[in-house]
């Protein structure tokens, strides 16, 4: 809120030439100036200095060193993680399951809202709305749990059944062809619930004129979905989709480290869970730093690359 | 929007620095104590009681999930003339919260480091004079200078001593099983691995649960190639502790014949069936409920656990019967079982936090004094009526386990030396015969053991990249024992791990081991 506050406070000011002009603005809208104080001083303080620690992934930092002493190495850092053997099963594995979020889970709480939409007894709508997002607020660790007691081996629910019914039991848990239906699986149950919320505002705000204008033109249900719908709502899919490529590489670090072992590294392991136990578990704070940083740069080159998309095709993007 | 998880690492660092800062602070120490415990007084030297308390900041990890009442503490600072500050860090995340402490110049002044592979971890820091050497000054403290020289040199680090010790058995390791159902199917206890086989095999097909349901499994595992079944049993076959020797050069264990022996066995085990199928992914606790709830009938891992299941396992069914086994030889008859290098936790002394020699001699006297018997035993049993009675001079404790958990438990993390190095240190009576054998059995491990020969041993590469390298091999044991590779496979994980660092390492430890000769 604040941010936006301040970037109106700047650009309705004419453009000034002198600074006692500017002190002179200021003065006069000080009250909006104290207003975006509060919320400046967080993300300086909170969000920008600590982002000078990056500098760690250009030393060989010793904490008792500190910032200033520990020795300068360059890129060191980063060709080690270019030549770790690692490295392209680790982008692979990034990249294929961010892929698979795209395509798997980013339309389901789109095709949960419209249909949503569509029901008509309120209050059964809302009982099912609370119901998918219920999911939500349970932590990884229990979701993990509960699909580990199912796919388990040893008498997994799943399992069980799929012996009744003849087949041979699978090893979900501990295979590289199961990981990635398991984990996206995994996701949908989880969270696609709470991404219906957003849409359901948007959809909310359509004029429902426009409904009646189309019914009064024949069209059905799914006409209306088509045409009336999803072009009403595609500005926020467009800005969820461009905020979901940020999230490229957060693909959560403690989903993942749960569901990861020795029998599905090959697909499983991230740029997260290699930071950990490369990095952190060993104390090497300058490498996890040099890894952390790629992340984030492809992570930016993704989103910067997704708003010109979205630009070129007529839509407004996220700056 | 990237840009916020460049930093995460460091945000995350400084937010524990803050909570360090806030944390700890149970000291409020006031003025006179109730009087009528002499548990202390006599060990109080006199020409220290004018003196102020010194003030000592501690960090040990909590075992327990609540932080103690400070009754045995408020004991032990009369009797030692200081003021405890002990910031309580709960066992899980102990690692992290002392490396996050360490970043940020936070240690406490006497900083316990929760293992061996820990302290491995600090080699470097200790190499570059982060901590106060204690070697030298041992020797001018009466109980001090009782620890063991074989195991403080297991410590060293460049032959200089760091850190006190906590001991610790060399090696609990061992077999316990469902004797009522050995029993009722006839089988006595294992004393090979083929009778071992035998006896899982025995467990799995021929009901001994007695509920004509092919319901029932052998043995119960975890995902710990260590602490789990699978370093034990690779003992049994002989294979070496960690690293061996093999014509003159230290290899690591994996490079050994026995190693893929051990594999080899526990695929049979996996492949018939006689295992937990999950057992790579399965939980202490996953595992524990294994043999608690009657489906499997033999765990192998520390014999001392025998209490705890037995506990346990009487709730679900009273007629249970455990019992323990410690010698199952290999294929060549022979016994023997890896032992941990005798130590648990180490405190070690930063210079950021002792100032001067003379604060850390006075450190050192502190726990001169907590290694005297009574005070020894005042942090290990508690109080004498209170949370123990004596019988035949060995501690029987009370029954309630939640006061003992509450009141005296987590001091036992501070206790430095053990049974072997405290003249009048009490010995427990066991109520429980299995756990009686078991202490037995441990003590009996002591003339079979397989050391680990790098414990004092230097290596940079292993350092910086042992974990890392590890999984390769952890990875590529349990494949092979779920059949999703061969021993070539195995073969080209170890030639992976060679041309990762896995060479270097070996070069290192063996120029290491040279030096050391």
């Amino acid at each position: 809120m604040q941010d936006t506050a301040a970037n109106n406070a700047v650009v309705v000011q004419p453009k000034l030439k002198k600074n006692t002009d500017l002190m002179r603005r200021i003065l006069k809208n000080r009250a909006l100036y104290l207003m975006i104080l509060p919320g400046f001083l967080f993300f300086v303080i909170f969000k920008y200095i600590p982002m000078a620690g990056i500098v760690i992934a250009f030393q060989d930092y010793q904490p008792y060193l500190g910032f200033f002493n520990s020795p300068w190495v360059g890129w060191k850092h980063f060709e080690r993680l270019f030549s770790d053997p690692m490295f392209f099963t680790i982008l692979r594995n990034t990249l294929v399951l961010f892929f698979f979020n795209l395509a798997f889970y980013f339309p389901v709480p789109i095709i949960l809202a419209l249909m949503l939409n569509e029901v008509r007894r309120e209050y059964f709508k809302r009982f099912v709305q609370t119901l998918v997002y219920i999911p939500h607020f349970m932590s990884w660790v229990i979701i993990v749990s509960i699909s580990f007691v199912m796919l388990s081996m040893d008498r997994g629910i799943i399992n069980e059944l799929l012996v009744m019914m003849g087949f041979e039991k699978v090893n979900f848990l501990m295979s590289n062809e199961w990981f990635r239906p398991m984990y996206i699986m995994q996701v949908i149950w989880r969270e696609a619930g709470w991404g219906t919320i957003i849409y359901l505002a948007a959809m909310a705000a359509i004029d429902p004129g426009l409904y009646e204008a189309a019914r009064m033109d024949g069209a059905n249900r799914l006409r209306q979905i088509w045409h009336i719908t999803l072009p009403s709502i595609r500005s926020v899919i467009v800005v969820l989709l461009i905020l979901k490529i940020g999230d490229v590489l957060e693909l959560g670090f403690e989903h993942i480290y749960l569901l990861l072992n020795s029998m599905n590294r090959e697909v499983a392991e991230i740029f997260d869970t290699y930071v950990y136990t490369a990095g952190l578990r060993q104390g090497q704070f300058s490498y996890s730093t040099a890894v952390g940083f790629f992340k984030s740069i492809v992570g930016l080159i993704l989103v910067m690359g997704a708003n010109w998309l979205a630009k070129k095709v007529g839509e407004e993007g996220i700056y | 929007m990237a840009k916020r998880k460049a930093s995460v690492i460091l945000a995350a660092l400084t937010a524990l620095a803050v909570m360090t800062g806030c944390a700890g602070g149970t000291a409020t120490n006031s003025g006179s104590q109730t009087p009528g415990n002499s548990t202390g007084s006599s060990t109080q030297t006199p020409a220290e009681t004018p003196k102020e308390p010194f003030k000592i900041t501690i960090m040990a990890n909590l075992h327990t999930p609540e932080v103690p009442s400070d009754k045995i503490e408020k004991l032990l600072e009369e009797a030692t003339n200081t003021q405890l500050e002990i910031q309580w860090v709960p066992d899980g995340t102990y690692d992290e919260k002392m490396n996050a402490s360490f970043a940020t110049g936070t240690l406490p002044m006497a900083t316990y480091i929760k293992n061996q592979s820990s302290l491995i971890m600090m080699k470097d820091a200790i190499r570059n004079n982060q901590f106060w050497e204690i070697g030298p000054l041992l020797d001018q403290y009466p109980n001090l200078s009782k620890l063991n020289k074989d195991v403080l040199k297991n410590t060293s680090v460049d032959g200089k001593i760091y850190a006190l010790y906590q001991e610790r058995p060399l090696s609990r390791q061992g077999l316990i099983y469902r004797k009522d159902w050995a029993d009722k199917l006839g089988i006595p206890a294992p004393t090979n691995t083929e009778e071992l086989y035998n006896m899982l095999k025995a467990f799995k097909e021929q009901d001994p649960d007695g509920n004509n349901a092919n319901d029932t499994i052998g043995l119960t595992d975890r995902n710990d190639l260590i602490y789990g079944a699978f370093k034990t049993v690779s003992s049994w076959f002989g294979t070496p502790n960690g690293w061996g020797e093999k014509d003159g050069q230290l290899l690591p264990e994996f490079m050994f014949p026995e190693y893929i022996e051990t594999m080899d066995y526990i695929k049979r085990l996996h492949a018939e069936g006689l295992i937990n199928q999950d057992f790579p992914v399965t939980s202490k606790n996953d595992q524990q409920n294994l043999l608690i709830t009657g489906k499997a009938g033999a765990y192998i891992g520390s014999m001392a656990d025998v209490v705890s299941l037995h506990n346990k396992i009487i709730e679900v069914n009273p007629n249970a019967v455990l019992d323990v086994q410690n010698k199952i030889s290999g294929p060549d008859g022979e016994f023997g079982v890896w032992a941990i290098p005798g130590f648990g936790s180490v405190v070690l002394f930063p210079k950021s936090a002792v100032k001067t020699e003379d604060e850390l001699k006075q450190i050192l006297a502190f726990y001169d004094k907590l290694m005297s018997p009574e005070l020894a035993n005042l942090i290990y049993w508690g109080l004498k009526d209170e949370h123990y009675s004596l019988q035949d001079g060995r501690v029987l404790p009370i029954e309630d386990i939640s006061i003992t958990d509450r009141e005296v438990k987590p001091y036992q993390a501070l206790q430095i030396g053990g049974i072997s190095t405290i003249d009048g240190f009490y010995d427990a009576v066991h109520a429980l015969p299995a756990k009686a054998k078991a202490e037995e059995l441990i003590l009996d491990n002591n003339n079979y053991l397989i050391h680990d020969p790098t414990a004092a041993l230097d290596s940079a590469t292993y350092v910086q990249d042992g974990v890392r390298l590890n999984e390769l091999i952890k990875d590529a044991t349990y494949k092979y024992m779920l059949g999703n590779i061969d021993e070539k496979g195995f073969q080209d994980a170890i030639n992976n791990w060679l041309k990762q660092g896995g060479q270097k390492i070996i070069d290192e430890f063996n120029a290491s081991y040279q030096q050391a000769k």
